[in-house]
């Protein structure tokens, strides 16, 4: 970011535009590096008198303190003199106020007293008096972490960022909507998605904007840039307070880039009590996947970006997770009520029990359950566990009264798999084609083949080889559909025999 | 039946399981699906929704109350300061001369209050200050928002940038606000601290509340009407040390005079040329607003501004200082000027420790503590000493440039205006270079 007084922004047509660098700036970003690095060594005042000489040359004095700035904050600036400076001041005044100066030799019997109490030059005393001073300071390094080609794309994002300290609300629209909300919800904004014409945009304002139009919010705005322009494709519309007159600006992807590669933001949750569930919950190994920040949800007038969902694994199906802090009964049953009529969507919310009436609420709706201090896994999975029940009975209701699969061999649950069924709902179908052996379906012609194949006395291996090589991989259901049973000799295996006794075929 | 009230972010944010009854400034949030206001309404709402017969679960303040207790004997116009304050439901300003003892009239306050209390400063040596007369009196940990320090405590100093940022992440935890010179408040972003604060009880103090931009009926919204003034006049004699103005006219060199002319003749040449008298305010903004654009606006304007270092930095302007210099050696000696360079000029050449925005917390301490306790008997400071700071038994004080505002021009006099010890008058000498703009702003104040 910028010092306010270096902002450049053009006004035609009554908009409000940054005055972005481009190729043609090369130049004078190249002179800039150059004075930097050739002034290494000396007073921070000489640079600033020879960056001033710049300035009275080039067309526009506040790109030049701009640019500038940017590259002050890469130099090294330390501190040179003979004596610490506060010290040799502290000497110094002490010794004034003992002869009491006015006059210039009343001035250099002060500094020799001094000079005296320090053991060294009243010369040395003098020049340290103000060597800490910035103008006094001496560049000590200069190593940019930019040539002149990032240092111009640098110099555009603090410019529309120095642009947005002055913002009163944004409308953005971005490629990567969830990191935008991450980051919105980091910096303590509050936003609203609004579906316009272009797709949605989500609408940034801060708890204050409510009440009057205030840019509190543009240095949170500014910030909030970076994640923007971090983004492939977006868009982002300011409302500017320009000195009280109300401005539009529109920034894009073509105008901002992020230069170098920037730490992304961490996954950032809102509350402790979201990241520790998220923790818990991952480490059980459910039939549902838990995603962060899904797709926004409309609620009526309004939109809502749940914290999390849940996916089920077996089918298309997802329940959202809302972990409420501050609500209300009416509150919770509107937001509920709504998600339901207007997005027919499933919402689960946790609320937390000192900040609300919990009874009533629980009491309402399974879909609520109450937490304090933190949100037990277990309540939610009870929750998702009834969302299976009745997954299951909706998925058997559909399957078709026969099911003729096209394998000769199938294993039941690869049959539930594709059906998006767990494998009990599958006891209620006929397998007309099929017979059902355990977990599998065999049809009778590989049944009879399997009959030629194995005969008595065979060990159970070599009979285990003949089904797999079917593939059969669940055996003593067959085998014993097929008449046999294993005589087993100890632990090391066993041969098969008729299951009607042992006589020789 | 129950309404609930919670502070979030420098709102109030409200929600009953019946409808409300009119509440003020209070307003839908689409964003969040519930009603908000902002956190100056509290006391307010918490009124009407007594007058409403409403039971309320006010989870607004997390404090505790505190035991304080101050051994001051306030003056009489003190106790009257503080009794209107009270009457006057403990909303409002006083407004006193300095060297009045309105940090007096804000400890009786917060003692009667025994609430954790935040007190709002304009600058780093009003917060150190505040922090040490408060720490001595109270005898418990004093917090600090400035200076490089950013510590909590149930009482907090803060400076006036500080609380602006922080307003809305500690609201809750202050019942009483004071806003020292709480004319600040009426520049736009200093509200936000008092409009995101929901204190209920807030005492504003001044020497001078009513500001040209008519910005003081702000104030009056946010912290409370005027409640109790007195002038100096009044308190002139009694409490107030008795002192003289001398203007001194200081005449240009030869050569800074010819220097001076040409930059001048510069800038009005460009003021003819564009058709600007500079009569208004306005059109000096016009001037400024060009100078962004156009080259020769900005020289004008740069020729304008070495105009005026000449003329502040005139040579036979330490030739006077270095005579009263040489009269007041017995005296306890205050020189201010709104040149930091300039203050840093003179702190070398007569070896006067100076004060600016670039002295650091801990140097700036040891020389306002070097000059309460005798050590030095002289400073120089850049114009953060403006205001209130408390610089005991200085007598003569000098200003090195005007810049024609008169708060500043009474305020920098009321530096000299503790009572002495001796009783003697106390002398403010006003150096000005003769027949230039700044001569005609010491006129303008008289």
């Amino acid at each position: 970011m910028l010092r306010k007084d270096h902002l450049r922004v053009s006004r035609a047509g009554g908009g409000y535009a940054p005055r972005f660098v481009d190729d043609a700036d090369r130049p004078l970003a190249e002179r800039l590096l150059e004075t930097f690095r050739s002034h290494v060594g000396d007073r921070h005042g000489d640079l600033r008198t020879r960056l001033d000489e710049l300035e009275a040359d080039a067309d526009d004095f506040k790109l030049v303190r701009g640019l500038a700035s940017l590259l002050e904050r890469e130099a090294t600036f330390e501190t040179r003199s003979p004596l610490p400076p506060q010290r040799a001041r502290r000497k110094a005044f002490e010794a004034a106020e003992t002869v009491g100066v006015a006059t210039d030799s009343e001035r250099e019997r002060a500094l020799e007293i001094a000079a005296d109490g320090l053991g060294v030059e009243p010369a040395a005393v003098a020049e340290s008096l103000y060597a800490d001073r910035e103008d006094e300071q001496v560049l000590v390094e200069f190593e940019p972490r930019w040539d002149a080609g990032p240092l111009l794309e640098q110099y555009n994002l603090s410019l529309a960022q120095t642009a947005l300290f002055d913002a009163t609300e944004v409308r953005v629209r971005s490629a990567d909507p969830k990191r935008l909300v991450t980051a919105t919800k980091r910096l303590g904004l509050l936003y609203e998605l609004e579906r316009t014409d272009a797709g949605r945009e989500l609408v940034v304002t801060g708890p204050d904007a409510l009440f009057r139009r205030t840019r509190r919010y543009g240095t949170a705005f500014a910030r909030l840039l970076r994640s923007v322009a971090a983004a492939p494709e977006w868009r982002l519309t300011a409302t500017i307070d320009d000195r009280g007159t109300e401005r539009t600006m529109t920034l894009t992807d073509a105008d901002v880039t992020v230069p170098g590669v920037e730490p992304l933001a961490e996954p950032a949750f809102d509350s402790g009590v979201e990241a520790d569930f998220a923790g818990r919950f991952r480490s059980l190994d459910l039939d549902w996947t838990l995603v962060r920040e899904p797709e926004p949800l409309e609620t009526g007038t309004s939109v809502m970006i749940p914290d999390f969902a849940f996916e089920y694994d077996h089918a298309d199906f997802r329940v959202f997770f809302e972990v409420m802090g501050f609500w209300t009964p009416e509150y919770v049953a509107k937001k509920l009520s709504q998600l339901e009529s207007v997005e027919s969507v499933d919402l689960l919310v946790a609320v937390d029990e000192s900040l609300g009436v919990g009874e009533e609420i629980a009491a309402a709706d399974h879909r609520v359950v109450t937490y304090s201090g933190s949100v037990r896994v277990k309540d939610v999975v009870d929750v998702l566990r009834e969302y299976e029940t009745e997954l299951l009975a909706d998925a058997a209701a559909d399957l078709p009264e026969a099911i003729r699969p096209d394998e000769d061999v199938i294993e039941l649950e690869t049959l539930a798999d594709r059906h998006g069924v767990g494998v009990d709902a599958l006891s209620k179908p006929t397998f007309p084609d099929h017979e059902r052996l355990g977990g599998t379906l065999v049809r009778p012609t590989v049944l009879a083949d399997l009959e030629d194949r194995l005969e008595p006395g065979t060990s159970l291996e070599a009979a285990e080889d003949v089904l797999r090589s079917v593939g059969i991989t669940e055996t003593s259901p067959v085998l014993s559909r097929l008449g046999y049973r294993t005589e087993w000799n100890g632990l090391s295996g066993g041969t098969i025999r008729r299951l009607d006794g042992d006589e020789a075929s | 039946m129950t309404v609930r009230l919670r502070y979030d972010d420098g709102t109030i944010r409200i929600d009953a399981d019946e409808p409300l009854p009119p509440l003020p400034g209070v307003t839908d949030d689409e964003r969040t699906g519930d009603v908000r206001a902002a956190a100056f309404r509290y006391a307010a709402i918490r009124r009407a929704l007594e007058v409403a017969g409403r039971s309320v679960d006010d989870a607004v303040l997390a404090t505790e109350p505190l035991a304080l207790s101050t051994a001051y004997d306030l003056r009489p116009y003190q106790r009257e300061a503080l009794d209107a304050w009270t009457d006057a439901d403990r909303r409002g300003v006083v407004e006193l001369p300095t060297g009045a003892g309105k940090t007096v009239v804000a400890i009786a306050a917060m003692a009667d209050r025994d609430r954790p209390t935040l007190v709002v400063v304009p600058t780093i040596d009003l917060l150190e200050q505040w922090r040490s007369e408060l720490e001595r009196e109270f005898d418990v940990p004093i917090g600090q928002f400035g200076g490089g320090q950013q510590r909590r405590e149930p009482i907090t100093v803060s400076t006036y940038d500080s609380a602006y940022l922080k307003a809305d992440d500690v609201g809750e935890s202050f019942g009483l606000v004071v806003f020292d010179e709480v004319h600040h408040l009426g520049g736009e972003g200093y509200r936000d601290i008092a409009r995101l604060l929901p204190a209920p009880e807030r005492l504003g103090l001044t020497a001078t509340f009513e500001r040209p931009d008519g910005e003081h009926r702000a104030i009056e919204e946010l912290v409370g009407p005027l409640v109790y003034a007195v002038d100096v006049d009044s308190l002139a004699g009694d409490h107030l040390a008795p002192y003289d103005v001398r203007r001194l006219e200081v005449d240009l060199t030869d050569d800074e005079r010819e220097r001076y002319e040409r930059q001048q003749g510069v800038f009005v040449e460009y003021l003819r040329e564009s058709g600007l008298t500079l009569t208004s305010g306005s059109d000096y903004r016009k001037l400024v607003k060009r100078s962004g654009r156009d080259p020769r606006a900005r020289e004008a304007l740069l020729a304008k501004q070495r105009a005026r270092e000449i003329m502040m930095n005139a040579e036979r302007k330490r030739d006077v200082l270095e005579g009263l210099l040489d009269r007041h050696r017995e005296d306890r000696v205050i020189v201010f000027t709104a040149h930091t360079d300039l203050v840093y000029d003179l702190s070398e050449r007569f070896l006067i420790p100076a004060i600016t925005s670039e002295t650091g917390a801990a140097e700036r301490r040891e020389i306002l503590e070097r000059f309460r306790d005798g050590t030095y008997s002289r400073v120089i400071a850049a114009n953060v000493l403006d205001e209130g700071i408390d610089v005991p038994d200085a007598n003569v004080a000098v200003v090195l440039s005007g810049s024609g505002s008169e708060r500043e021009f009474t305020q920098r006099v009321g530096r000299v205006l503790r009572p002495k010890a001796d009783g003697g008058r106390a002398t403010v000498y006003e150096l000005v270079t003769a027949d230039t703009a700044e001569e005609r702003v010491a006129d303008r104040r008289r």
